[in-house]
């Protein structure tokens, strides 16, 4: 038989029954929407997290202390790092700068009589800003009681802070200093980058003369300021080599090396190892939440092997019709894999867009950029073509094998 | 069409077939006849004598465990399913006492069902069917449904069926079982012009006075044949 002779009359018979064609292609839509969405809203996740982190600091090398048998997300707030590294660490060829961090406690930052609940401020030196992250006014100059605020922590104020603003800082002990809003940025600047969602508040003030944590430089004998991390920033053509040997210098002579606790080691990533880490672990949630996705459309196609079983059943004297009138028995097998398949087809159809609205849908909730899944889209189409044929196997197999004779005598 | 000669069309040899249903039953113990072409025959025999077995076989919807059955040259016993399909779809042509018509399909549709199968195409098929069911009265009920329909006008649906690919064989199973006697006159009239065309006639029935249409009656009894009985040329 023509297979569009076959592709005819499986329409029509999925026609015939329509309430029961309807609600087994919606068991398919059910399974095949709910795959699209989770993959949709995990795409999306993924492009929006990783876009964050791409951005401008793909040249930059973290330094920092992670506790051992952890990932690097994880990090030590020890101060390690003293100027002797971060000197060293300078002279490494393919470095154009070194940027050292550290956190100064205060329990406050207050505009005139307006405070705000505070438990640090950053100190660092001017080069932090130097990728384009000011959005008004200039860096800190070294020694000056001056200060850059992220976007975040200006609007922590009843009015944004804006260039000029006079701020106390209360400083431990009583000790109270002021300094002047010079710059906003945006973001979290020099800092690793796993904010992920949303950006945590900053003010960020000069080393000098805010930052007060020392330690003995075990190579030196001499105490020296000390900080928790470094970012290197790098040619933008020799990241990888300079964080080889970076890692090297830590592991090999740096006095954060001999100030270390044992179960604490000296990193260095590219914003890339961090972006693959974390694409990693989206990837493998979306797998996983998609996985049980799957399980609705296992339920599916339960489904439309159920109902083509009883489809045979019911045509049993219908397939001995054809077969004496000249049917093969691959013709009955056709007819019915068709039908199966069309329910499955059908399934996707809906089932597609349905679940791209509702992975859009999302997205707008979650406020991340909507990101197509192109592949397992494709892959959910292709799925529920495959999931009508495989659950309409068995049943068509049963159709084709009927005896005529037994077949024109059931009633 | 079947010529005139008198050419054996369908032959069976020693044919033997047992049922297993709640016990052996069998239904063709030791059976040998020959159909000439262009002949009429009539199987004649209690319910359980074998006789739809033995139309069963030579229409190639069962075979025997043992004997040869020949139709048109091709030896069924030994032929494949498809094989057996073919001679189904091509060779032969069956009236049902149920008719045995799609439900869901219009009479053109039904009528055209084997040509499906036979790979025609759409328009040929039903240009093909339309013809068939004027032939047999039905120019006015093409795209009527089987449930639109009376029993004797399901039945010559079914028989403009059976002629659609134009088998030599016509295969009728008690063809006026379900219809009133003035309705099954009109089916045996016309089966008797299917015969004066040249088609080879098998008809089984257990009423004598159906029988007595055809040339001659087989009586089957217990699955042998009985007796023959020559009625002469009608």
């Amino acid at each position: 038989m023509n297979p569009r002779e076959a592709v005819s009359m499986a329409v029509r018979s999925v026609r015939s029954h329509r309430l029961r064609s309807a609600l087994t292609v919606l068991g398919i839509v059910i399974g095949i929407a709910s795959v699209v969405t989770f993959a949709t809203f995990g795409a999306s996740v993924e492009a929006e997290v990783l876009g964050d982190l791409q951005g401008s600091s793909a040249n930059n090398v973290y330094v920092f202390a992670s506790p051992e048998n952890d990932d690097g997300f994880d990090r030590s707030i020890q101060p390690l790092f003293t100027t002797y590294d971060v000197n060293q660490i300078r002279a490494i060829d393919g470095v154009q700068a070194v940027v050292p961090q550290g956190f100064v406690q205060v329990s406050g930052v207050a505009r005139g009589n307006e405070t705000v609940a505070r438990q640090q401020v950053t100190a660092t030196v001017p080069e932090t800003f130097a990728n384009g992250s000011i959005v008004a006014g200039r860096p800190f100059e070294p020694g000056s009681a001056e200060a850059v605020v992220n976007e975040e922590a200006a609007t922590d104020f009843r009015e944004n802070l804006s260039i000029g603003d006079e701020l106390r800082l209360d400083l431990s002990a009583g000790e109270a200093r002021n300094v002047t809003v010079v710059g906003v940025v945006n973001g979290t600047a020099g800092e690793l980058p796993v904010g992920g969602f949303g950006q945590q508040p900053r003010i960020y003030v000069p080393v000098d003369p805010f930052y007060r944590t020392v330690v003995e430089s075990p190579t030196l004998g001499v105490n020296q300021l000390a900080y928790p991390q470094v970012t290197v920033i790098t040619d933008p053509t020799r990241t990888e080599t300079v964080e080889q040997s970076v890692a090297a210098y830590l592991a090999n002579e740096s006095d954060a090396s001999r100030l270390k606790a044992d179960d604490v080691t000296l990193v260095a990533r590219t914003s890339g190892d961090f972006v693959d880490q974390i694409g990693d672990v989206i990837e493998q949630v979306t797998r996983f939440v998609t996985g049980i996705a799957v399980i609705a459309l296992v339920v599916g196609a339960i489904g439309i092997a159920n109902i083509m079983l009883v489809s045979v059943t019911e045509r049993t004297r219908e397939i001995g019709i054809m077969k004496a009138v000249g049917a093969r028995n691959r013709d009955v097998m056709q007819l019915f894999l068709f039908e199966a398949a069309l329910l499955g087809l059908a399934g996707s159809a809906v089932g597609v867009p349905l679940g791209l609205v509702v992975g859009w849908a999302a997205t707008r909730y979650a406020e991340v950029a909507f990101a197509l899944a192109p592949f397992w889209t494709v892959l959910a189409v292709a799925v529920g073509v495959v999931v009508g044929v495989v659950s309409g196997l068995y049943p068509a197999w049963r159709a084709a094998r009927v005896d005529p004779i037994d077949a024109l005598r059931h009633e | 069409m079947g010529s005139a000669s008198a050419a054996p069309v369908v032959e069976l040899a020693d044919v033997r077939k047992t049922y297993y249903v709640g016990g052996v039953v069998e239904a063709m113990a030791g059976v040998s006849l020959s159909l000439d072409a262009g002949s009429y025959t009539a199987v004649m025999g209690p319910s359980g004598s074998g006789k739809s077995t033995l139309l069963n076989l030579v229409g190639g919807l069962d075979t025997p465990d043992e004997g040869r059955v020949t139709v048109d040259g091709r030896d069924l016993s030994t032929a494949s399913e498809d094989e057996l399909a073919a001679v189904r779809g091509t060779d032969v042509g069956f009236v049902f006492q149920t008719f045995n018509l799609m439900p869901r399909l219009t009479a053109v549709e039904n009528v055209a069902l084997p040509l499906v199968f036979d790979d025609w195409s759409r328009a040929d098929r039903t240009e093909r069917a339309r013809d068939l069911l004027e032939d047999v009265g039905l120019g006015d009920r093409l795209s009527h449904l089987p449930t639109e329909l009376s029993g004797g006008q399901r039945q010559r649906v079914a028989i403009a069926r059976a002629l659609a690919t134009d088998p030599a064989i016509i295969l009728a199973d008690e063809p006026t079982g379900n219809v009133d006697t003035e309705t099954g006159d009109r089916i045996m009239a016309l089966l008797g012009e299917l015969h004066a065309d040249g088609h080879t006639i098998l008809l089984v029935t257990h009423e004598r006075r159906i029988a007595e249409h055809a040339e001659r009656i087989v009586h089957v009894r217990d699955g042998t044949i009985e007796r023959i009985e020559e009625l002469g040329d009608r």
